[in-house]
């Protein structure tokens, strides 16, 4: 009996003392989610080359990386705020800030890393701008981007049109774009695949119009002014002319549409560069800065932070932030096409030889959406709104009346 | 014998009681925890400080313009998915019940849509009826009925007319296999009563047969309502509410309000109203089964 009780007691001890060494030398784990595709070349960089790396030099880290589909990353996040399963760092929208930084869980950085100053002396200063609110910054900036025309080169030369320059001018090559094909296949001048702040806001700002004050306070008088509802108007008209299409329901997908000629022209971002040649490898296009209306010629601003949340291994977290914002891991992300935002990694041959040098030129004059918290009811509202003009249920005018009315409410909230 | 019905009863209670946790752990209480939440102003970054807001969530769900749009639409899709199923099915069982043989090939070949996954489904109606899809293609290039493809997914009833469809198609072969067994169950003396009296094929199914099955188109429909408010999938994979939320139904609306726009408090409410008018609808369905019975027995 006594035996029993002592080979039993050995046991738990043994347990015990393999439970201690190997709570010593596990290394801590971080969650990371991204919304790098499961198939991109982007996620492949940071699996294969980014991660392994980062693990060799920091020993007592585990990075585990976890893919999501974009709109899908952003629910997934407000979701697990409430059921406290956050990871501890992601890969954020910069449009997403606002809104995850009211709900409390963003670590402020510079208040809590003593060596913010000197990271974030090694970034963009237009990029840093998208990380912080009020006064205070939330996150690191990963990479930016904007969207330029692409046009295809054959179906410009075939209708005799040159490349838009002016606003005026865009409105008439996409019009002159229009009609059937050799094949008796519609065709359309211009591809917009959805009615939301990201698609709109280079016609409104570029037709000189605006959806909120400069302070994001107060949106009538902007979002219903003379020059945002010409932008919508413009739009409208030319989608029920049959000149424009892309975001319904039924409509050919983006990508496809301008690879088989069927869509003349678009504004995208750097990341269809790789698309196309993936894809459509034999399409002949060019790419051009978005023409300049009244308000001059302004792309919205996209692109990433990596934000930490409050749940997060603060120091491990820290050190992966400023690994993938370093010199090393923006250099390496360049080369699938991510526009970095490291001083250094810009100044690289890599950025200089890149096809998406035209992007950072667009970048220099491109504006941000509003940096609101409610941003993405606003986005809502706003392609309810145009939906219904484009629609012919209600005027440009009243729609965007309506709109105003609306977007004041959610900005006082 | 006091002390064995004792024991009897602790036995019951004792065979209930895990039953009955699970049921209460995990449907009564999320129930009424949901119940609360409508009254909240739900708060994502704290699961504690969820302040009582009183009947505002149900406000506004009463006076936001998307909800009437996609409350009409689910009743909508109710109102025709469910007689247009129901009548179907009934048919395509009524047939099946006469033929001898190879009534088991036409059973299955009836019965495949129910058992095809919802998203294949989806996405080969989205296929068909895509503006550039196989519908549009027949229509204009072997038909040549019209020379313009036409835009069925991109208006509202367009959108949700696809989606009807998918819903009938896929419903048929529940409600053919249902009726199958109510049509097997009717006494076949009654219909050689009816020969005797010399009623014709249509009175024998209007006299006989219905009355027989009513138990049956009852459950039918109470189901299938049930069913035609929870549709989801096809919505979501054929035109995702577009344009603008016009095809959106109420629980693919109240997956956006939650999920998309962290709005909790206001898709608990949304959730009892639905819960509340489903109630309604199968107390509604029952009473008038119930009055056609009284009238047709006196």
């Amino acid at each position: 009996m006594n035996k029993r009780i002592a080979a039993v007691l050995m046991a738990a001890v043994l347990c015990l003392g393999v439970g201690i060494v190997q709570a010593e030398s596990s290394p801590v784990t971080i969650n990371f989610w991204h919304h790098y595709s499961a198939q991109s070349a982007e996620n492949e960089t940071l699996v294969n080359i980014l991660i392994p790396k980062f693990e060799k030099e920091n020993p007592d880290v585990k990075v585990n990386a976890v893919s999501h589909e974009w709109a899908e990353l952003h629910d997934k996040v407000l979701v697990s705020v409430s059921s406290q399963s956050l990871p501890d760092v992601a890969r954020c929208d910069i449009a997403w800030l606002p809104e995850f930084q009211k709900m409390g869980v963003l670590v402020a950085l510079d208040e809590e890393m003593p060596d913010f100053k000197e990271v974030s002396s090694t970034l963009l200063d237009s990029a840093m701008s998208t990380t912080i609110i009020n006064g205070n910054h939330y996150a690191l900036p990963l990479n930016t981007n904007s969207k330029i025309l692409f046009y295809n080169t054959s179906m410009l030369e075939k209708a005799e049109v040159d490349v838009p320059v002016t606003m005026d001018q865009w409105v008439d090559a996409v019009r002159k774009l229009s009609g059937t094909n050799e094949n008796g296949q519609q065709t359309w001048g211009w591809n917009e695949p959805a009615l939301s702040g990201w698609n709109l806001c280079p016609f409104i700002w570029s037709f000189g119009g605006s959806l909120t004050n400069t302070e994001q306070t107060v949106a009538t008088g902007y979002v219903n002014s003379e020059e945002t509802v010409k932008a919508i108007d413009t739009f409208a008209v030319l989608y029920r002319e049959g000149a424009l299409t892309g975001f319904n329901s039924g409509d050919i997908p983006m990508t496809d549409g301008f690879g088989t000629g069927r869509y003349a022209m678009m504004l995208e971002g750097p990341w269809k560069t790789a698309e196309l040649t993936g894809a459509y490898p034999d399409v002949a296009y060019g790419t051009a800065p978005f023409p300049a209306g009244d308000g001059g010629s302004i792309s919205v601003l996209g692109g990433e932070d990596i934000a930490m949340f409050n749940v997060a291994n603060k120091d491990a977290a820290w050190r992966f932030m400023k690994f993938m914002t370093g010199e090393f891991a923006e250099t390496e992300m360049a080369k699938c096409g991510q526009i970095p935002v490291n001083k250094a990694a810009l100044q690289s041959d890599t950025v200089k030889d890149a096809p998406y040098a035209p992007f950072i030129e667009a970048i220099q004059t491109a504006k941000a959406r509003p940096t609101v918290a409610a941003w993405s009811e606003m986005d809502n509202e706003l392609n309810v709104a145009v939906t219904a003009v484009v629609n012919g249920d209600k005027t440009a005018q009243e729609a965007m009346d309506e709109l105003a009315a609306r977007f004041d409410a959610l900005l006082k909230q | 014998m006091e002390t064995k019905s004792r024991v009897n009863r602790i036995q019951m209670a004792a065979l209930l009681i895990p039953g009955l946790i699970i049921f209460s752990v995990f449907t009564v209480y999320p129930i009424l925890r949901l119940f609360w939440v409508s009254f909240c102003d739900w708060k994502l970054d704290s699961m504690i400080t969820q302040p009582f807001i009183g009947l505002t969530n149900y406000r506004n769900v009463f006076s936001d313009d998307t909800f009437w749009i996609v409350f009409v639409n689910s009743i909508v899709y109710t109102l025709i998915t469910v007689p247009g199923q129901m009548m179907l099915g009934l048919f395509t069982a009524v047939l099946l019940n006469g033929i001898k043989r190879f009534s088991v090939t036409y059973r299955v070949i009836n019965y495949l849509p129910v058992v095809t996954s919802w998203v294949i489904a989806s996405l080969v109606f989205r296929y068909v009826f895509n503006t550039e899809g196989l519908l549009n293609y027949v229509l204009t290039k072997v038909l040549h009925l019209t020379g313009q493809n036409v835009r069925w997914l991109d208006s509202r009833w367009g959108g949700l007319s696809v989606a009807m469809m998918l819903g009938i198609w896929k419903g048929v072969g529940w409600n053919m296999v249902v009726f199958l067994a109510a049509l097997q169950q009717v006494p076949q003396d009654l219909y050689e009563a009816a020969d005797i009296d010399g009623g014709g094929a249509w009175k024998k199914f209007i006299h006989v047969t219905l009355p027989s099955i009513k138990g049956t188109i009852l459950f039918a429909m109470v189901m299938l309502t049930i069913g035609g408010f929870n549709v989801f999938t096809s919505i979501k994979m054929i035109t995702g509410g577009k344009p603008a939320h016009q095809t959106d139904t109420l629980l693919t609306w109240m997956y956006y309000k939650a999920f998309s726009t962290g709005k909790f408090g206001y898709s608990a409410a949304l959730s009892f109203v639905m819960a509340f008018s489903l109630g309604l609808m199968a107390i509604l369905q029952f009473k008038a089964m119930k009055n056609r019975e009284m009238g047709g027995g006196a």
